[in-house]
């Protein structure tokens, strides 16, 4: 597994992720002086710096590129580990058993 | 006349060791998606307690109902994320194991293009709509169980947050028929976002090995 490609693709998608839950709540009618996306908006306390917004989207967006990177590394890392070692293995049974 | 589609014993390929392959790259999947699910689950926690101290829990406690014995306490946050592990972990094998089974024959054809696996190994490569396919009926497949637990239980008026989901999916609500209409759009929405991810990826890993 490409680890890089898979940091981007998943950085990317999680960015997105963030950013139409974002809009969706944004975008539905909510009457004047009730708040918006209450719930989501908890992710604040998380994520520093975003909010429920069209400014808060651009954080958003960034935090979740990060940690969906994060998550891709991470996938990727292990996924290579153990096929790597599962092949060494492999070849080591290999090598042993043509002794 | 009727041509058949080459299968793997065509491509040279041996099944049994197709299957065995699809197994374990299923299990390495149901461990990482365990761990990530449940590191997930103990660091939320652990920083809620950090930040709000007594007063911590609000929406993190709602976890309890699906996740037995988890509390929004520092033992809690162990025993959540033990319960997320067994079922992020259950999730992510099945999503694999389903892959596998769907993408089956366009395996085949892929190994066939292995030069040295040892020097040089081949850039794993993805199919969008078969991990979608996959990916889609898990979730789609956890989120009908959860809604159906919630009915189970008698409390389907109470989760007002649950039904909050139908913000995005439209139609949804804490009830059999709604958790079902759910699941189905849950289903669409993970399909195109798992070709959206696969086609990037195919094309980054493309461009980085120099096909782009």
């Amino acid at each position: 597994m490409d680890m890089v490609a898979m940091m981007i693709a998943t950085g990317l998608l999680c960015g997105i992720v963030l950013v139409v839950a974002t809009a969706v709540l944004l975008l539905q009618n909510v009457p004047e002086g009730y708040p918006v996306g209450p719930h989501l908006a908890a992710l604040q306390d998380y994520l520093p710096g975003y909010s429920v917004s069209w400014k808060g989207m651009v954080p958003g967006f960034l935090y979740g590129s990060v940690i969906g990177a994060l998550i891709g590394a991470f996938l990727a890392l292990v996924w290579n580990l153990a096929h790597y070692m599962a092949l060494g293995i492999m070849l080591i049974r290999g090598s042993v058993l043509a002794d | 006349m009727k041509m058949e589609q080459p299968g793997f014993r065509d491509a040279g390929f041996n099944e049994e060791l197709l299957k065995a392959a699809i197994r374990f790259n299923a299990a390495v999947l149901g461990v990482v998606s365990g761990v990530l699910g449940s590191t997930l689950v103990y660091t939320a926690t652990t920083l809620s307690l950090l930040k709000w101290g007594d007063n911590a829990g609000g929406y993190l406690g709602l976890l309890a109902v699906f996740l037995p014995g988890y509390s929004v306490s520092s033992v809690g946050a162990l025993i959540g994320a033990f319960w997320a592990f067994i079922f992020s972990g259950l999730a992510g094998f099945l999503t694999y194991w389903l892959y596998g089974r769907i993408l089956k024959e366009r395996i085949a054809t892929d190994i066939t293009m292995i030069q040295n696996p040892v020097l040089k190994p081949s850039v794993l490569r993805m199919h969008g709509v078969s991990l979608g396919v996959a990916l889609g009926t898990a979730m789609s497949l956890a989120l009908f169980l959860s809604t159906a637990w919630l009915v189970f239980r008698g409390t389907a008026s109470e989760s007002v947050h649950a039904a909050l989901l139908g913000n995005y999916l439209p139609g949804y609500s804490v009830s059999i028929w709604g958790g079902l209409l759910g699941s189905l759009e849950l289903f669409l929405v993970v399909l195109v976002f798992c070709v959206i991810l696969a086609g990037t990826y195919n094309k980054v890993a493309d461009i980085r090995s120099g096909k782009g």
